[in-house]
């Protein structure tokens, strides 16, 4: 307990950071959002992931829709596209098929994901479309000032939801789960270091990879998903979790009183690029004549 | 109108799976093998099995032609029920053909021999009979009908031959042999019945512009795609726009160029907003449900300076309206379908060949102005069947792209403002040129943060204008007679051929009249239209929707008065129609009191 603790300086933590190169991918606009949002350690895990993948900023692009999370474009320094509530799946799906030689990210909330945005979730991941998509969850719509959302918990207060939310909330990840994703994880926004890995991971996946963040919000919730909450509530993942196993990932996805951390599921499968390759290929064999002359 | 030489329509009507359509299809590939200019709409039910009635129309003519005639010269009917209210549209001497040995008795009025006009000449035939002695089956009434009008109008059978072994060349080859057999039967029986004198088939003109190709608006527009270097397609089905990405989902794999079937219309130009943002001539087409639900994308593809193309196919509306009949009552969706003030680039073809041209031209178009172009046809444009005279140069290959050149130390600027309203566009993969684009208004940089939203409007709708003057690109052009004339015809889209026809018409009766086409509906070759109005007394503005959408267009931006003919008749426009409303404007012109006693327009 007495033991002398090293100091930090200021200067020195300052030349690490710059000399671990992760600064470059952050762009000169400082970020929008409210002191303390979850949101800044997923700013965070991404560059430093892009850093650890030594990915060049020309060949990324991150598509993001409306809403908190999707401001996630401009705070970056690679190319960006910021688009309309609920469409970052198809843009960034349209962004990838353009230029197989980019790596796409796809960012968005949980209302632009699973409100306006959720008939798009089941194609991009059946497709297998080669690219990450970031949900940050905070079960709440932030840029309206607070809001419900199709994550918020039952019996949650919002300016929508005066007396109370009675819809029951959606599970993100038997969702995804259920679509045919062939990645799909779960991660904090309280735990960065554990985040940047599991973004990582999530996009060498060749394929469609779903990253669920959970994060505060800590302007229009007091009360249900705070950093005190979600802290005791969440646990990493059991270390006997076979994350090939479907079945056993989808009754983990279950558990929501204790959400578990890490990698739930994945599987090896042909990505929408590759598929396409194929249809060329058989294209080229077949000389199919078009319907009429 | 009267042309010298060749001009014959002919007509078959029948019940869904008697093989009308088909039946029309080989005869218009017959007759453009020949080397004779062809026309052809057919109309059906949208039922896909059933009883629906459909009749197949094509005009084969020695001179150019630029729409259906209105009456029919030879009509064969393989249902009566359903041929018998089109049998008034066989002009006098004209021949209608029909079975006349039926296998059960019909009410009283319920054979088309009863309906026949004296001055139309009936062929009877038995025509059921003839298929089974053929081919042990009445399946081939259609080919038996088809090889009966060839002998009767002494139409030589090699190239029906040809096409039918084209057409059943993936089936097995019994299938061509029987239905060869059918036709020579019917031919046999055609030669020797007394001729139909009064309509001749000439011999087809010498082809002077290369091969003419049979193909759709829709089949236009793939193949103008396809030679532009289309690169990635997306798509959702919706009928009339369907075919194209039919043809689309066959040739663009074969081409290196990648084709999805999204699972909506927002998805379909999201993608294809997404992969023009990546660099790549992407593509979408549908039909006005279909633009309806594009239109927020749309806007955001405008305000992040976006190149894509987007072809609408007009049919009836509004709503699920009239999936299988033609109308134009879209067009305020096009040009104006979005929320602010989201200038576009709105192109409407007016014929098969237009389709061709405008689709091979729009990508470049859209990536010259970094704007979303709207190719908007309707459904006679995308079904009727035109000859076309393809380029056969590479006329539109996609010219090499020139990276944008930065300055070192300055950051980029995606939305530079410049004097030409273009900023020169980075695309992903570029180094040092990271930008992000957004719906957001913003300011040179593309950031949301002290944005100059007046200039960037203004630059938006500047850039545009000089679309009007594109090089290459036909965007509006007047027909008849030059200078000052009475009656001027103003039109748009596929209704311009039954313009030019009623026209050619009026002339020939000696009334002072001028037709305009406009191709380009936003932005609006303004000069020229107002140079177009100067030179006529009064404007005419024929068009298939009820509410006047270009008359209002047009009249709205030049403040001038237009007299309206708006029909919703769920069918092209009738030349009789439009020539009726010139006489009458004409002699209004010429006669002013009697205009004024009758109340005028």
């Amino acid at each position: 307990m007495n033991e002398r603790v090293e100091p930090v300086y200021l200067e020195e933590k300052l030349e690490e950071i710059r000399a671990d190169g992760h600064l470059r991918y952050r762009s000169r606009s400082l970020p929008t959002w409210c002191p303390g949002c979850g949101y800044f350690s997923m700013a965070d895990g991404l560059t430093v992931a892009l850093n650890r993948l030594g990915l060049d900023n020309k060949d990324v692009v991150v598509v993001s829709g409306i809403g908190c999370a999707s401001r996630f474009p401009f705070f970056v320094n690679t190319y960006g596209f910021h688009t309309l509530h609920g469409r970052v799946l198809p843009v960034a799906t349209g962004v990838k098929i353009g230029n197989d030689a980019l790596t796409v990210i796809a960012v968005g909330g949980d209302g632009d994901a699973f409100a306006i945005g959720a008939g798009h979730i089941p194609h991009a991941a059946r497709r297998n479309v080669d690219m990450t998509y970031l949900v940050f969850d905070n079960g709440i719509y932030g840029l309206t000032k607070g809001q419900t959302s199709p994550t918020s918990a039952l019996g949650f207060r919002t300016s929508s939801t005066p007396y109370e939310n009675g819809d029951m909330p959606l599970n993100p990840l038997l969702m995804l789960l259920s679509y045919e994703a062939s990645w799909v994880g779960q991660a904090y926004a309280g735990r960065p270091h554990h985040l940047t890995d599991m973004i990582t991971m999530a996009i060498e996946h060749k394929g469609f990879s779903f990253l669920r963040i959970l994060s505060p919000c800590v302007t229009f919730d007091k009360t249900d998903n705070t950093y005190r909450n979600l802290g005791m509530k969440v646990r990493d993942i059991p270390e006997d979790h076979d994350p090939s196993d479907r079945l056993a990932a989808m009754a983990l996805a279950m558990e929501e009183d204790h959400p578990a951390l890490g990698l739930f599921y994945r599987e090896d499968r042909d990505t929408l690029g590759e598929v396409m390759q194929d249809a060329a290929r058989k294209a080229q064999a077949m000389n199919l004549a078009p319907k009429g002359l | 109108m009267n042309k010298a030489g060749t001009d014959i329509q002919f007509a078959i009507c029948g019940s869904a799976g008697d093989g009308t359509i088909a039946a029309g299809d080989i005869m218009k590939r017959a007759a453009a093998a020949m080397g004779f200019h062809v026309i052809a709409f057919d109309v059906y039910p949208p039922e896909i099995r059933g009883f629906g009635k459909c009749i197949s129309r094509i005009r084969v003519s020695s001179e150019q032609a630029y729409s259906l005639k209105e009456q029919t010269d030879v009509f064969v009917s393989l249902n009566d029920g359903h041929a018998i209210p089109h049998v008034g549209e066989v002009r006098d001497c004209g021949a209608v053909i029909y079975d006349d040995h039926l296998i059960a008795p019909v009410p009283e009025g319920g054979h088309i021999s009863a309906h026949v006009r004296p001055a139309q000449i009936p062929y009877g035939l038995p025509i059921r009979q003839v298929s089974e002695q053929a081919t042990n089956s009445a399946r081939s009434r259609n080919i038996v009908v088809l090889g009966y009008v060839a002998g009767l109008l002494d139409m030589p059978p090699e190239p029906f031959h040809k096409v039918v072994n084209q057409k059943f060349a993936t089936k097995p080859p019994a299938v061509a042999e029987a239905n060869i057999k059918a036709f020579d039967a019917g031919f046999e029986v055609g030669r020797k019945v007394f001729r139909l004198d009064d309509v001749e088939v000439g011999s087809a003109p010498e082809a002077d512009r290369g091969e003419a190709v049979m193909m759709t608006g829709n089949g236009a527009i793939a193949r103008g795609f396809l030679e532009a270097g289309i690169q990635s397609y997306f798509g959702y089905p919706i009928t009339p726009a369907t075919s194209i990405m039919e043809r689309l989902a066959v040739e663009l794999p074969k081409a290196g160029g990648r084709f999805l079937q999204t699972e909506d219309e927002i998805s379909a130009i999201s993608a294809t907003i997404g992969a023009g943002f990546a660099g790549s001539r992407a593509a979408t087409a549908t039909s006005g449900p279909g633009l309806a639900l594009m239109t927020e994308m749309l806007g955001l593809g405008v305000m992040a300076e976006v190149p894509a193309v987007i072809v609408c196919s007009q049919r009836g509306g509004p709503s699920t309206g009239l999936p299988t009949k033609t109308e134009q009552s879209d067009l305020n969706l096009a040009v104006f379908g979005g929320s602010g003030d989201a200038p576009r680039i709105v192109i409407a073809p007016t014929n098969v060949e237009g389709c061709y041209r405008c689709a091979g031209m729009a990508f470049e178009i859209a990536e010259a102005f970094q704007v979303p172009v709207i190719l908007l046809i309707d459904l006679y444009l995308s079904n009727r069947y035109e000859t076309v005279f393809p380029s056969g140069r590479n006329v539109f290959a996609p010219k090499p792209r020139q990276a944008p050149e930065r300055r070192e130390g300055e950051e980029y600027k995606r939305f530079a403002l410049t004097e030409s309203h273009i900023s020169p566009r980075a695309l992903p993969g570029d180094p040092d040129m990271m930008y992000t684009a957004t719906g957001l208004e913003h300011n040179e940089l593309g950031k949301p943060g002290d944005v100059l939203h007046m200039k960037m409007n203004a630059k938006r709708h500047e850039k545009l204008k000089p679309a009007t003057r594109y090089p290459g690109l036909t965007t509006c052009k007047r027909f008849g007679a030059e200078g000052k004339v009475d009656v001027g015809i103003l039109g748009w889209g596929s209704t311009f051929g039954e313009i030019l026809e009623a026209m050619f018409e009026a002339q020939e009766e000696g009334i002072s009249c001028s037709a305009m086409k406009v191709v380009m509906l936003s932005p609006l070759p303004e000069e020229e239209l107002r140079a177009f109005f100067d030179d006529c007394e009064v404007v005419l503005v024929p068009e298939l929707n009820y509410q006047g959408q270009f008359a209002n267009l047009v009249s709205g931006a030049l403040g001038r008065p237009v007299v309206r003919l708006d029909r919703t008749c769920a069918t092209p426009m009738a030349v009789a129609d439009i020539l009726a409303e010139v006489r009458r404007l004409a002699s209004d012109v010429n006669e002013p009191a009697h205009a004024a006693a009758g109340g005028g327009a």
